[in-house]
């Protein structure tokens, strides 16, 4: 009896166990189906201006009062960073787009993109230390290049068109849009697609 | 209120595992952890780094305190009062009507957003805390004793983690909601 006993808890704890490790992965999976599924979703990579296209053209006034010329051939590239004073991964990233600007200097502009309260961003502007680059608030350019979660790049070449875009996570992910320009590819899939 | 020995080590061990590894994943990101702290906007800006740095190393120590002194009260009440501190911040900003404040708890790639989910979330750790400070019945353990402790430690951990997915899941729903 006792035997019949232990060997029942055992079993239910095995099943307990099962099912919680069940239940969080379908949790997971539902957080992950609610990201596809958004009309916003920027995890879809075919949304907004394709790669390769040419970019959609945006004249702006940035926070320093300078006029910002985007999606032009100006013969230099731009590098659009979509942020906010609310995003903690943004703030990571800023000593690295720092560090981009100033290797990629010769070819490349650093436009850092952001849109709502504009008293909120002009605090964060200055506390962020980042009058050296030009800083657009415009909800439009947001919505052209559907972005839906932050921080998001997209990155245009000499001529205005779209040579890489995504949402950004690391230093790695924001170099490989440069990989990409490169190597004249949309994404990693088409990449290994034509090796 | 006495407990029996074998809850109350059972609280004490998924209260571990929880703080544990929030400790962990703080530290892993710390520049993450301070700019969400940042923005929670209670601290004066001079005082976000040094408490960015101070609070998953009280984490760690409440996690160790928990598994390491047993007999101790220590853990309990340093959880207790961790708890309260943090769910105290999330109260305040919710108050303040921001629901844009990402959590910065850690883990479920952060993307928990601070909501009364998260308030209610955290009470049920509160009261994982009181039972891990109760009183125990004492008695002697046997093994299968342990293998209730391991058994809800693993799978409260696990209860956790759904919870903290939903939570993360919630305001997506929100979205897909009010845009159809």
């Amino acid at each position: 009896m006792n035997t019949a006993l232990l060997v029942a808890l055992a079993a239910l704890w095995l099943i307990v166990i099962a099912l919680v490790i069940a239940v969080f992965a379908l949790a997971r999976q539902i957080g992950v189906l609610y990201e596809r599924v958004a009309p916003m979703g920027a995890l879809m990579l075919d949304e907004g201006p394709a790669v390769g296209s040419q970019a959609p053209t945006f004249e702006l006034t940035g926070l320093s009062g300078a006029e910002v010329r985007l999606g032009y051939p100006s013969g230099r590239g731009e590098l659009v960073f979509f942020l906010s004073p609310t995003c903690p991964v943004c703030k990571k990233l800023i000593p690295v787009l720092r560090s981009i600007a100033d290797a990629e200097r010769d070819w490349l502009d650093v436009i850092l993109a952001s849109d709502g309260d504009e008293a909120a961003q002009r605090a964060f502007y200055s506390k962020a230390q980042l009058t050296d680059f030009p800083y657009v608030l415009s909800s439009e350019l947001g919505m052209r290049y559907k972005v839906g979660k932050l921080p998001y790049a997209v990155l245009l070449d000499e001529h205005g068109k779209v040579r890489a875009k995504g949402l950004i996570n690391s230093r790695e992910q924001l170099e490989s849009l440069f990989t990409a320009k490169e190597l004249g590819v949309e994404s990693i899939q088409e990449y290994l697609q034509k090796a | 209120m006495q407990a029996d020995l074998v809850f109350v080590h059972a609280a004490r061990a998924t209260l571990a595992i929880v703080f544990l590894v929030a400790a962990w994943q703080k530290m892993r990101e710390l520049d993450v952890f301070e700019a969400a702290l940042a923005n929670y906007r209670l601290l004066p800006e001079a005082l976000v780094a040094l408490t960015a740095r101070a609070l998953p190393a009280f984490e760690l120590a409440t996690g160790l305190a928990l598994v390491i002194a047993p007999g101790s009260a220590l853990g309990g009440l340093a959880a207790l009062a961790l708890l309260l501190l943090v769910t105290g911040a999330v109260v305040i900003n919710l108050l303040r009507g921001r629901r844009d404040v990402g959590c910065g708890c850690g883990g479920i790639e952060d993307e928990q957003m601070v909501s009364w989910a998260l308030v209610a979330r955290n009470i049920a750790l509160l009261m994982l805390a009181l039972v891990a400070l109760a009183p125990p019945v004492t008695r002697d353990l046997v093994w299968l004793d342990y293998l209730s402790v391991a058994g809800s430690a693993v799978a409260g951990y696990g209860i956790y983690l759904v919870s903290s997915q939903l939570i993360a899941n919630a305001p997506r729903l929100g979205r897909l909601r009010t845009s159809t």
